[in-house]
């Protein structure tokens, strides 16, 4: 679940463990419904935020937590304890307490204390954010062998879209309490469903327009900088936005002429106000009457660029998207 | 070098404090070990003569028992009322927490004659004339600031998502709190705990309205001994509860200090 600060994605993990109650509808676990149960015959392994280790036990405690407020005997419980933390290589460290671990190692011990009841569902809320750069990418590999090799389902709540991105099989866009897109990570970066989606996951390129020509899945937008074709079904007349990844955008020596929308890809020309460098490659904005188009280039060619230059701007048709004009009225 | 004189004076500042702190406590050991029945310090001798008498003073044990009682009790109580006062000030977004813990809190800031008074005028208005009970009332008026300040702050600090945590791995709510949550502020518990109870124990101010003849707390009687015939027994007396404080203390110290060890402090 990826959205924004406050658009509800924590509290519906929190619906789905039980913590919280819903007002209307059902939550379901592998086709029971829990609507009505209490977190502690749920079933979910929760990790949290804070992680919210138990300061007055050790690592071992905290792992065995679960098992023995649900009565195991001793022998079982000293058994899954050593196999959940060799699972999350922390078997050296059952007798530390937990405040002199490291933040990788907490967090490592509150998945392990999830994992040794053996959840239907691990939910995760902001599992990672604490971490910092360098030690959130190696927990993010970590964690994803760890699923497949145990083969449980989590959900992951998080703000980050590149930790959505690297560790999902589907992820539901959120936004005002709404889920916007429910996709593969592909699907939602290639084909964002709402303007939202589009925004929030990557960078995009989007100028405002009217719909001059429809038909046959395909609209013919007029924008501030000339025509340009997208894929949408609207009616001629409506106000969209019109997008595109910048990615797709190519700079190009300016040509003589003007074509605007040719058959299978969109132009616009237009003078480069900034090249702005990334590492593998830059970016680089575009001024096109008073709209600012954003394209990205490999270093290789960027470095022929310089502020200032004229520039053409091509990219396909197919990868161009209309959507409804939030701003406008329908 | 100035910056080093005045550490020094700071030094010698504090060392004479201290002394003027603990020279009398010292001089009160010292002088329940004299042989001589004058309040004096024993430079010929010591002997436990009056440690002896302890146990004869007329009317000490069932002073000492009613001192426990209160006190003991009164803690109790205040631990379960001041602790789930505290919660629902911290915890539940009430209107006006801010001046609930202030009002709680209070009694602390009150002179103990204050107190005594106006709970006195109280209790009479209401007809409510049981010693034993009206002790116990006043002394938890005087204990629930202490354990309500205490807990106050130590749930400041608790991480109510450790709660959740438990619920998550299979606690019942109830079952959450008694595994989690109360484990993780022992410190504090043990610390309100210890406060009240003294703060009971060696309470004279308002417990000097309360009692009558017959029900006397251990701090009343001994004004009362001292007053009829001064010699070192008090000393002696006021030398065991000097020591069980230092016990109780050093004991909690210990004991807070095993938890801070385990990663529970704060």
């Amino acid at each position: 679940m990826l959205g924004p600060s406050g658009c509800g994605k924590t509290t519906l993990l929190r619906l789905v463990a039980g913590l919280a109650a819903p007002e209307e509808g059902t939550i379901a676990i592998a086709g029971r419904d829990v609507t009505r149960v209490p977190p502690h015959r749920r079933n979910v392994g929760v990790v949290f935020q804070s992680y919210a280790l138990f300061p007055h036990l050790t690592v071992a405690g905290n792992v065995a937590f679960g098992l023995s407020v649900r009565g195991r005997p001793r022998e079982e419980i000293d058994r899954a304890v050593k196999r959940t933390l060799s699972l999350v290589r922390l078997e050296h460290l059952g007798a530390r307490r937990v405040s002199a671990l490291s933040g990788g190692q907490q967090q490592r011990v509150a998945l392990a204390r999830a994992l040794a009841v053996g959840p239907e569902v691990l939910l995760f809320d902001e599992a990672l954010s604490a971490l910092d750069r360098n030690l959130r990418e190696e927990m993010q590999v970590e964690l994803q062998r760890l699923l497949r090799e145990i083969g449980a389902t989590a959900i992951f709540v998080t703000h980050d879209q590149d930790e959505a991105l690297t560790m999902s099989d589907r992820i539901a866009v959120m936004n005002g309490g709404r889920i916007e897109q429910l996709a593969d990570p592909k699907t939602l970066y290639e084909r964002p469903a709402t303007l939202f989606t589009l925004g929030f996951v990557g960078q995009s390129t989007r100028l405002r327009g009217t719909v001059a020509e429809a038909g046959d899945g395909m609209v013919a937008v007029d924008t501030a900088v000339g025509r340009v074709a997208a894929v949408g079904s609207y009616r001629a007349g409506s106000s969209v936005v019109v997008a595109t990844r910048p990615e797709h955008l190519r700079v190009v020596a300016e040509l003589a002429g003007h074509e605007g929308a040719e058959h299978a890809r969109n132009s616009v020309d237009g003078r480069i106000r900034a090249v702005i460098f990334q590492g593998s490659r830059s970016r680089i904005e575009v001024a096109a009457g008073d709209q600012i188009l954003l394209a990205e280039a490999p270093g290789r060619i960027a470095s022929e660029l310089n502020p200032g230059d004229a520039a053409r701007l091509v990219w396909p048709v197919t990868e161009t998207f209309a959507y409804p004009d939030p701003e406008a009225r329908a | 070098m100035t910056a080093r004189l005045a550490v020094g004076f700071a030094w010698l500042a504090a060392l004479a404090a201290v002394l003027f702190l603990l020279v009398p406590l010292l001089t009160v050991a010292a002088a329940s070990f004299s042989p001589t029945p004058v309040f004096d310090l024993p430079l010929d001798g010591a002997s436990l003569r009056w440690y002896a008498r302890i146990a004869t003073l007329d009317g000490f044990w069932p002073a000492l028992s009613l001192s426990l009682q209160i006190a003991l009790l009164s803690t109790a109580i205040a631990l379960v009322i001041g602790t789930l006062a505290a919660i629902a000030i911290v915890r539940g977004r009430l209107p006006g927490a801010e001046a609930l813990a202030t009002a709680l809190v209070s009694p602390l800031m009150m002179p103990g004659l204050v107190l005594g008074i106006a709970l006195l005028q109280y209790f009479r208005a209401m007809g409510f004339t049981a010693t034993w009970s009206a002790l116990l009332l006043a002394h938890l008026v005087v204990t629930l600031p202490y354990v309500a300040r205490t807990m106050i702050a130590g749930l400041a600090l608790f991480d109510f998502t450790l709660v959740e945590a438990a619920r998550t791995l299979g606690c019942t709510y109830a079952g959450a709190i008694l595994r989690v949550m109360v484990p993780a502020l022992a410190p504090s518990f043990l610390t309100a705990g210890l406060f009240s109870f003294l703060a009971s124990f060696d309470n004279y101010p308002v417990s000097i309205f309360l009692t009558d003849v017959r029900t006397k707390t251990l701090p009343i009687k001994m004004l009362q001994y001292i007053e009829e015939a001064p010699d070192p027994t008090l000393a002696a007396l006021s030398t065991l509860i000097l020591a069980a404080t230092v016990i109780l203390l050093v004991a909690s110290d210990r004991l807070i200090g095993l938890h801070r060890m385990a990663g529970t402090s704060e």
